[in-house]
């Protein structure tokens, strides 16, 4: 990460707001602090709160440069804020934007997993138990993975980047509950392109990266995403099977068009 | 009195106070536009997070944007609010005549411009109320819980 980020940003946060970098992605800078933005009860030496940065591009120009950013940051929250309102789904809670510098603050989420496997994300949960890979848990973890990209559709809503990476896993009460992170593409939409898309997005990144087992992650998943429609009555069985019909056609023609159109 | 403080903006100083059984309500709702301070219907506030979320976005749109009313008061009440209506936020957020538990509000900026050391005790001096102690217990025991889900659920939909 460029020092040129760093000291950008240490100096829009002061020095208040310690900041450890923990990803670094296209668009935008991820750092780990322990203050909160406003609520000084908050702050604690082990409390976790995730600031998402989208410094400035210098190969654009500065005001269309701001614009953009103001723009994707103001989106991600509004798409974040609307989400979080809905109980059945689990994403981060948003706690502060800041649209003028590109910056917003989320809830921490996830842990470290044992034997230095790493973030608790669904990828390296699944590499986790790769010795064991159809046991109960990991069924019950894929299942409930399917029922939250399921709710999310099921709202209209598309992720727009549904890859293993972008699934996070608490545990609460013993059990992992996956949380969808970074809506940064995210989208209200009620088109079945969009979702189909993100089935596919998701397929492929579990047969890339567990590909002996992705059959059975597949079916799991798929099991949970229809679950939720399953719900809803006859409206819930049209919308799935449109849905899944898209999916098919967006497998069979690969993702390569879909971005283009 | 709550003294408060945002990390990333140390120059300015924030002082709120809660009172409870206020009397003078609709002589209060007269003057608030002359008041150094905001006076923010407690009804609508669940929690001291609700209350400095809105404080820290008066404090960015002022330091790099621009302030859509008066003073840095009144943005945190145009803050609290989901729209960017100014007039329906006052209406909500904002005390009514009838209003009687007030969570009044000042932020001040710099040493020099901010409240003069040993005059805290002033600063809300005009509110003749019952000051009890600002805290999240406080707030959310006498918050009107259906008045927030309904600012809330209007905005959801
Ligand atoms: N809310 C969060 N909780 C924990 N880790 C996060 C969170 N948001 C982002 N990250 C980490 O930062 C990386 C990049 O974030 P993003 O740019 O939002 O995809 C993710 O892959 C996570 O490892």
């Amino acid at each position: 990460m460029s020092q040129e980020v760093i000291d950008q940003i240490v100096k829009y946060l002061t020095p208040q707001v310690p900041i450890t970098p923990i990803s670094q992605g296209a668009e935008a800078v991820v750092f780990l602090t322990n203050v909160h933005p406003y609520d000084i009860g908050r702050s604690y030496p082990d409390a976790k709160y995730i600031i998402k940065y989208r410094p400035p591009k210098k190969y654009r120009h500065p005001s269309i440069d701001r614009a953009l950013t103001k723009h994707r940051t103001l989106s991600e929250s509004r798409i974040l804020a609307k989400l979080s309102q809905i109980p059945e789904l689990h994403v981060p809670r948003l706690i502060a934007c800041d649209p003028y510098n590109g910056c917003i603050w989320i809830e921490y989420l996830g842990e470290n997993l044992p034997n230095n496997c790493g973030f608790s994300n669904l990828k390296n949960y699944l590499w986790m138990n790769a010795d064991d890979p159809y046991n109960a848990d990991v069924e019950k973890t894929l299942v409930k993975v399917g029922q939250q990209i399921g709710q999310l559709h099921w709202q209209d809503y598309c992720h727009g980047d549904l890859t293993t990476s972008n699934v996070v896993l608490s545990r609460r009460g013993g059990e992992w509950e996956p949380f969808l992170i970074d809506f940064g593409l995210g989208s209200a939409s009620t088109l079945v392109e969009d979702k189909g898309v993100d089935l596919y997005v998701l397929e492929r990144a579990i047969i890339s990266t567990h590909s002996r087992f992705a059959d059975k992650y597949n079916m799991w998943i798929m099991q949970g995403f229809k679950d939720v429609f399953g719900q809803h009555g006859k409206v819930g069985d049209k919308k799935l099977k449109d849905t899944l019909k898209r999916f098919e056609e967006v497998r069979l023609r690969g993702r390569k068009r879909s971005m283009l159109g | 009195m709550l003294t408060h403080s945002i990390p990333q903006f140390q120059g300015f100083q924030i002082k709120a106070a809660y009172f409870e059984d206020v009397k003078n309500g609709e002589l209060l709702r007269q003057q608030v536009a002359s008041m150094p301070f905001a006076m923010i219907d407690a009804a609508c506030i669940c929690s001291l997070e609700q209350l400095f979320c809105a404080v820290h976005k008066a404090l960015l749109e002022y330091t790099y944007n621009r302030l859509r009313t008066k003073n840095l008061n009144s943005e945190c009440i145009l803050s609290l609010s989901p729209t960017s209506n100014i007039g329906e936020a006052f209406k909500r957020f904002g005390i009514k005549e009838t209003t009687t538990n007030i969570i009044c509000l000042a932020i001040t900026e710099g040493k020099e411009s901010g409240v003069i050391e040993g005059t805290e005790h002033v600063l809300f001096q005009g509110v003749e109320g019952e000051e009890i102690e600002l805290s999240d217990g406080t707030l959310g025991s006498r918050a009107d819980v259906e008045i927030i889900k309904k600012v809330r659920l209007n905005r959801a939909t």
